[in-house]
Order: structure tokens, then C-alpha cells, then sequence
């Protein structure tokens, strides 16, 4: 039995007309519309059974309401891939393409693809949600940037793994994953040294990214008044470990009340951390928890107060993601209870 | 400095009456080599395997491999840990090539335990799926460790180094099929020609973060934890000077059999004197506290500046925090003028999301990249385990789990397994072997 | 972890000991602790000295959250 395909366009494409249709709310249309022909002829043993028409203003003033209109007609369809565009380098129909695709994603599991320029502002939006074909930037290309978009969608069609960013052509997604390759590790260093000391090109394998910087908070006024709340990634966790936290690779956190201790006892608290040696913290918890000098700073009238509860996890092997998750989880927290300043300590 | 090692090529392993080699067989009287094996009194049960490419066979906890070797002089192969001091990098030596002494936990493994594929979609992810090996699964009565997630696995490893010894003797009258020399002059001593190319030094910075001894890489037995980089010969590296230690995630770590072959040393000196001229090898180590980091780096960075090097290799034996010393020793490099090529393992995590190393640096400028360290990999069941396969899963294997709420068990009821690369015995091969490298998807 | 509380607007300081680490993943105001495995007390000396370190560099951390920075700073201990 062939597969099923939706494809979703804009006003322009979609044939309803230019820019005075563009204000055009989202519409199902069952058989091809514009590109949707092109995709029927070149996806391998799949039909397109719908075309998606959507005006790029209509996307981009309600885009809410435009998802949830386009999300309800998919609801009770049959379908094994979505693929939105191309859309060049036109910047509000590319942000509608990566916004549906993404939501389509999202919602019900499928494979979802579509194809824009560099220069298209969607495009950096949306590349680390969804594979984004690299397209020209004007409508001749269309032949062309449909074409890629087929030889992915076929891929996933077929259930194969989607090769590489620079292989496929499509945007870097913010991923980087070990492949097998030809050649072994000393030919390419023999190479990569021959061409600096020849002073000619190369490629790096590794690109040093652009590392993400947040605005720098604002100090606390009066520390004298300020709540301050202890975080470690440093594992400590009372003795029997009661939210189970991973001693590496952690996904889980916990919350833990120190109402009345002076100190974090031995016995009481140890660590699970399994990247260092635990014998130093777990005879004394307070070398990586320091409660122990919190309190004594806290009774001299240093600062504030010291917050009820510490969190906890474990650093090792804990992937961004998780890490920056859990730190969400934990911010509401912290703002519920007025928490002004936090001290964060790392093994 | 003038090492030569002859090549006596393996194509088969037999047990036999009697330890030999003749015509590509390797003959091991296993009674004998128990016997040796058993000389150690903390080695409680052992027993001999054969293993070739190709066998359904799964080696879990492998805690070390050893290339079987003889030096002609009747010196032993590792000075300072299994026999007395002596020089290394001069001299004759026989070796066993394709072929490989494995040691194996007959229960128990830990973090720094790896696994082997001997055929099947595991086979490519180390280089011992593609080599004849001896595999000795032994258990120990180590008991202050047994259920420690950080192993020494001292008798283990001993037993190895031992036994690969013990093999070696039977090429130590015969001829080589061919030999490889490695030759070197004195830096001061070499002619005005190859003084004007170039200089490159190597850096390396084996494991060595256990504060604790007995769990790091040796050189010449001494633990590198408490050792400062110094300039040495390759040769040294290849004839043993170096022993692989037992700390780290597996995929990261460098067995001995990798010091004794380290492929990119040896692609450096067989093409020396060419268009550069290769200086040796700062022998670094990976530390834990920052102050440690920096001056080793010191050390490093004015080692190679005293030399006039102006390119160096730069790599590690680790992931994690040891970025800190990689990276801090590649930019401390760049800012002296040493431009550098770094060979090193990410940490992108199983989502390939995260950034690939601990510390980044916009000095890096070229670097290979040789594999991700948390990718899951999923492996089918095979017919053999030796060892215990549960310890994936059960003794903090830095690869493998007890449980996950998504994944399941590491160790499955049919004996399939998932794991992070992790867990694969060397499997990263910074030293030269990979055939991985990382790409943006 | 660190730059997500950043983000919402709350001063974090970040105790560490492998201070490239935590300037790469963008912590702002940064405390240098004495090592990994014991951040704030090295147990091969006396409680009476682990007391006084680790109370030195928590002060100072505590006065770091109340100290307003340009970029990134490591303060000296």
C-alpha cells in the first residue's frame, strides 16, 4: 500500500492568488494544488492526498489560531509525512513553514521537511526543530529545491537514518553524532598537519561554536536582606537517595529541607556523584555543600538568610538539555519562595 | 635511539601441547599459561579462551589488552611494573602481531570496564573485534573492591601483562617475516637539513586522575598522578615504558596494546625528516585541580618552546574535565606560536546536543574528532559471552544502567544490550585507529 | 543550570574549581573552589583550616552576588 503525504503552501503557491489573498485563514483541499502535483510525481510509492492552503499573513498575525485550524484537519487523517514549502527566501512564508511543520511534529510524530534560503529568517528559527532543506532564494529554483526536499522525504519515507547535514543538504539541526567513515584517524591527522605546515586549507572536524551568553543579572541590593539559596551538581542527596538521582548522565533532581541543621552530617547526606572520588565529601558533606559557614554567616548577619531547601544533581554526563530542564523546573521554585541570590557549587 | 621490532604475523590460535609458533599458528598449552596466571595468589579462578573475528562471541568487563612480545635481550617488556627498571625505546624486540592478550572479569567489572564484539554490528566499535585474541577471564580475591564502581583490578591486569609475556617467548629464536625500525638522533646531533624544517612535538596526556594511586597510567611503573610532563623518545611509548591504567569511561581510555602500537606516533616518525622534524614527545598526564591543569600546561607549553617546536599534536585519554587540560594545553600552544592538531573524543550527549567538549576555546583550530562518547548504540544478543554480561548494567559500567525509565536495562533478557558508547572497550581510538569521526545532523 | 537562573534575572555565582569549564558554559561571576572531589575543604588538612577556607570563599561568594560585573568575572580569593 502506498504512503500518504500532505503537503502545506502558501496563498501564493496554493493558486489563490498574490499579495491582497495573503490575509487568508487555512484551508484543506483534497487532491494537488501547485507544488503538491510537482511532490506527487516524485515521492517514491506515496500519494499526496491533501494540499494545505494557508496565507503567510494569516500565519504570521494568528499564528495560534492558523495551527490549531490546520492541526484539526489532520486530526482524522491518514498520513506518513508532512512537507511545507518551498519557500525561498520569502521570510514570512518560511517562518509559516517551519511553524506548522514544527507543530505538525509536535503533535502527531510524523517526519516533517521543508526547504528555505539561508537568508530566510525561518530558517534559524526553526532549523534545531525540524530538517530544513537548503533552497535557493527565488521561485525559478523551485525544480531544484523540490527536488531535495523528495530525496530527504524518500529517505524517511523508507524508514532510513537522514545522513549528515553537509551530505543531505539541509541545515545543521545542532547535533553532532559519531558516523563510520573510510578513512582512520591518523591518515586524517597526517593530512590536517601536513596542510598547516604546508599553509594550505583544511577542515576542521571540530568548529569551535559560538558559545550562548545570558544577560548578566543584577546584583542583590543589600545582601544583609537577600534569601539565598545553595545548588550543587556535586550529588550531595540524604544517604538513602530518595529521588533516585542517576550518579551519571542525570535527569532527576531533588529538593532537599535543612531546616535546622547547623551542618550537613555524615551519615545524614552523602554523595552519588560518580565522576571523582566520593570518600572527602561523603565524610564531610559540607566540603561541597557549606552549610556548615552558611549558617555561622548567616547568625553573624553577613546575609539574609539562608533559603530552606538546597537542590541537588549530578553534573557528569548530563546532557545540556536535561541540565538546562531541570534548571527550569527548579526556577519556579525559587521564585515562589523569593529566593534573591543563588550559589551554585561544582564538582 | 634504535628500536626494532620483528613482526611474526598471527592467523590462528590453537591449544596445544606445547607454546609455539610456527607457520602463522600460535600454540598455547593452556595448563601452563593457567599455571603461570595462577602464580599470583590473589587470582582465585581463572580459565583460557581463544577468540577470532568473526565469532559470535561478547567479551564483558575486558579490563585490559596486551600485545604478547619478547625483548631479545631477555629484559622484561614493562620496566618498573612487571620487571625491573631499564631503559626503554633501544634494542630488539619479537612481537605477536594481530593478536591481542584480553583480560576479563570472570563476574565483576566498573566505570572504567569496557566490551567486545567479536562479530555483528558490535565488531567495528573496537579495534580487538578485528584481532585474534587470548582472553583470560579470571575473578580475583580482591574483596575491598568487589563491589567498588572504581576498580584497580591490579591482579587482573598483572596476570595480563604477565601472560603476554609468557606468550612472547615462543618467537624469541625465531625469524621475523619483517621488521620495523624506529630510528632517531639526538635533537642537537641531526643534520642542518632536517634542523631547517619544521619542528613538531607530540603531546600526550594520558590518564592520571585518580588521586588515589594504583588506578592511573604508569610510566615506568611510576603513577602519572603524581608526575610532571617530560620530553621522551616514541620508542620509549612503543616498548612499554607506558601501562594503561584503570580509570575513565572505557571508550576514552588507551590500553597498553595501544601504547605498544601507538599508530599516529608511528605515522609521525615514519614520515619524519621529510617535511618536519620530529622532536619526540611531551609526555604530559590529565589532572584534576585547576592549579594542577595549569602547570602542567606550563610545563608543556615551555617544554615545547625551549625545543623551537612550531607545530604540535596535542591529545588525551579522557573527556570531561581532562577538556580542560586538552583544550588549556592546545590554546596555551596556539598563543606561543605552536600551531597544533588535536586528536580527541566528544561529549555531544545521546542527543548530540550538547557541547562537544567541556571547554572550548577559539584557539582550536584543527582538530579530529574521533567519536561521541554518549551515543547509544544497540546491539543484538550473541551466542557466547565470557565474563558476565549483567556487569553492563550492574557495577557502574560508565556505558551501561540498571534500569531506565525509557531505555530499559542495558542488559536485556535475550542478551541484546543498549548502551553509551561509553562502554566500549577503547573503543574512541584517539591513538590513531578510529574510524569514526563527528558530523552535524 | 547556572544560566538559566541567569536568565530569569536571578544572580547566581558559580563555585568551581575548573574555572574554563564554568566560563564556557557562561556562568558571569565565578568563585574558584581548591578542587573537584572537595570543593570547599581539603581533608588532608585540619577542620579548623577547611573551616576557614571554605567560610573565605563562600564570603567571597556571597559578596560577589552583590557586586555588579561587566562580563565575566572571576574574583580572586
Amino acid at each position: 500500500m502506498s504512503k500518504k503525504a500532505i503537503i502545506y503552501v502558501n496563498q501564493f503557491f496554493g493558486q489563490l492568488g498574490g499579495e491582497d489573498t495573503a490575509g487568508v485563514g487555512p484551508s484543506i483541499h483534497e487532491g494537488l494544488i501547485g507544488p503538491a502535483m510537482a511532490y506527487n510525481a516524485q515521492l517514491k510509492d506515496c500519494d499526496v492526498t491533501h494540499t494545505i492552503i494557508c496565507g503567510d499573513n494569516y500565519m504570521g498575525s494568528n499564528p495560534e489560531d492558523a495551527v490549531a485550524q490546520i492541526l484539526g484537519f489532520l486530526e482524522n487523517l491518514e498520513f506518513d509525512i508532512f512537507i511545507a514549502g518551498p519557500a525561498f527566501n520569502a521570510g514570512r512564508y518560511g517562518v509559516a513553514c517551519g511553524t506548522i511543520c514544527k507543530a505538525v511534529k509536535d503533535r502527531f510524530g510524523v517526519p516533517v521537511i521543508t526547504s528555505m534560503n539561508q537568508e530566510n529568517p525561518g530558517m534559524e528559527m526553526f532549523r534545531k526543530d525540524i530538517i530544513i532543506m537548503k533552497g535557493g532564494n527565488i521561485a525559478s529554483k523551485m525544480r531544484k529545491d523540490l527536488a531535495a526536499v523528495v530525496k530527504v522525504a524518500n529517505k524517511m519515507l523508507a524508514g532510513e537514518q537522514v545522513g549528515p547535514a553537509a551530505e543531505e543538504g539541509y541545515f545543521p539541526t545542532g547535533r553532532r553524532h559519531q558516523v563510520f567513515i573510510e578513512e582512520d584517524a591518523t591518515t586524517r591527522f597526517m593530512r590536517m598537519l601536513h596542510a598547516r605546515i604546508a599553509g594550505e586549507e583544511f577542515v576542521s572536524e571540530l568548529i569551535v561554536p559560538k558559545l550562548d551568553r545570558v544577560p548578566i543579572a543584577a546584583p542583590v541590593k543589600d545582601l544583609k536582606q537577600a534569601k539565598v539559596a545553595l545548588l550543587t551538581t556535586g550529588g550531595i542527596v540524604p544517604v538513602d537517595n530518595p529521588d533516585r538521582i542517576q550518579s551519571a548522565s542525570a535527569t532527576r533532581w531533588g529538593k532537599y529541607d535543612i531546616t535546622g541543621m547547623e551542618r550537613l552530617e555524615s551519615g545524614v547526606f552523602k554523595t552519588i556523584h560518580a565522576g571523582f572520588d566520593p570518600a572527602a565529601a561523603n565524610a564531610d558533606p559540607n566540603v561541597i555543600m557549606p552549610i556548615d559557614v552558611l549558617r555561622a554567616m548567616e547568625k553573624e548577619g553577613v546575609f539574609g538568610s539562608l533559603h530552606q531547601y538546597f537542590y541537588s544533581t549530578v553534573g557528569t554526563g548530563t546532557t545540556e538539555k536535561e541540565a538546562s530542564r531541570m534548571a527550569k523546573e527548579i526556577l519556579p521554585l525559587l521564585q515562589a519562595d523569593n529566593v534573591d541570590a543563588c550559589i551554585m557549587v561544582s564538582t | 635511539m634504535k628500536l626494532e621490532i620483528g613482526n611474526f604475523y598471527v592467523n590462528e590460535i590453537a591449544f596445544g601441547d606445547e607454546l609455539s609458533f610456527k607457520d602463522g599458528v600460535l600454540t598455547i598449552n593452556k595448563e601452563e599459561a593457567l599455571a603461570m596466571v595462577k602464580e599470583d595468589d590473589r587470582i582465585t579462578e581463572a580459565e583460557l579462551y581463544i577468540v577470532k573475528p568473526g565469532d559470535e562471541v561478547r567479551l564483558c568487563p575486558v579490563k585490559e589488552a596486551i600485545e604478547p612480545r619478547v625483548r631479545l635481550d631477555g629484559k622484561g617488556l614493562f620496566p618498573g611494573y612487571t620487571s625491573p627498571l631499564r631503559q626503554s625505546g633501544n634494542g630488539v624486540l619479537h612481537a605477536l602481531k594481530n593478536c591481542s592478550v584480553l583480560v576479563v572479569g570472570r563476574h565483576w567489572g566498573g566505570f572504567q570496564d569496557g566490551l567486545i564484539d567479536m562479530s555483528g554490528p558490535g565488531q567495528k566499535h573496537t579495534y580487538f573485534g578485528g584481532l585474534n585474541n587470548i582472553v583470560l577471564v579470571a575473578d580475583t580475591n580482591e574483596e575491598f573492591e568487589r563491589y567498588e564502581q572504581q576498580k584497580k583490578n591490579d591482579a587482573l591486569r598483572r596476570a595480563g601483562h604477565k601472560l603476554a609475556e609468557f606468550i612472547g617467548q615462543c618467537v624469541k629464536e625465531l625469524t621475523p617475516e619483517d621488521t620495523d625500525v624506529y630510528e632517531t638522533t639526538p635533537i642537537t646531533k641531526r643534520s642542518a637539513e632536517v634542523n631547517a624544517l619544521p619542528a613538531l612535538v607530540a603531546v600526550l596526556q594520558p590518564q592520571s586522575q585518580m588521586e588515589a594511586l594504583g588506578y592511573n597510567d604508569l610510566v615506568y611503573g611510576w603513577d602519572m598522578n603524581k608526575y610532571l610532563p617530560t620530553l621522551m623518545s616514541p620508542q620509549e611509548i612503543l616498548d612499554g615504558a607506558l601501562v594503561s591504567g584503570s580509570f575513565m569511561p572505557c571508550s576514552s581510555k588507551w590500553s597498553t596494546y595501544d601504547f605498544q602500537n601507538y599508530p599516529i606516533l608511528r605515522a609521525l616518525m615514519d614520515e619524519d625528516g621529510k617535511d618536519y622534524n620530529f622532536l619526540g614527545v611531551i609526555m604530559a598526564n590529565l589532572n584534576v585541580a585547576m592549579d594542577q591543569k595549569e602547570r602542567a600546561i606550563q610545563f608543556i607549553v615551555q617544554t615545547a618552546t625551549e625545543l623551537g617546536a612550531d607545530f604540535a599534536l596535542v591529545t588525551e585519554e579522557g573527556y570531561g574535565n581532562p577538556d580542560a587540560d586538552y583544550v588549556g594545553a592546545i590554546a596555551a600552544l596556539e598563543t606561543a606560536g605552536i600551531k597544533v592538531v588535536g586528536v580527541a573524543n566528544e561529549c555531544t550527549g545521546r542527543d548530540g546536543a550538547s557541547q562537544p567538549l567541556v571547554t572550548l576555546d577559539e584557539k582550536i583550530h584543527a582538530m579530529v574528532s574521533t567519536g561521541n562518547v554518549s551515543e547509544l548504540i544497540e546491539l543484538p544478543p550473541m551466542k557466547v559471552v565470557l565474563g558476565e554480561l549483567e556487569a553492563l548494567g550492574r557495577d557502574g559500567n560508565s556505558g551501561g544502567w540498571e534500569g531506565d525509565e525509557v531505555l530499559g536495562p542495558s542488559v536485556r533478557p535475550d542478551g541484546s544490550i543498549i548502551m553509551e558508547d561509553n562502554g566500549l572497550f577503547c573503543g574512541d581510538m584517539t591513538v590513531g585507529w578510529s574510524h569514526k569521526t563527528m558530523k552535524d545532523f | 543550570m547556572v544560566k538559566e537562573i541567569e536568565r530569569a534575572g536571578i544572580p547566581i555565582v558559580h563555585m568551581c574549581n575548573i574555572v574554563p569549564v564554568s566560563k564556557t558554559v557562561g556562568a558571569n561571576r565565578i568563585v574558584p573552589t581548591i578542587s573537584i572531589p572537595y570543593p570547599l575543604g581539603d581533608p588532608a588538612t585540619s577542620r579548623e583550616d577547611q573551616w576557614k577556607l571554605r567560610y573565605h570563599r563562600v564570603r567571597v561568594a556571597l559578596e560577589a552576588l552583590a557586586t555588579d560585573v561587566e562580563e565575566q568575572t572571576v574574583f580572586p580569593v
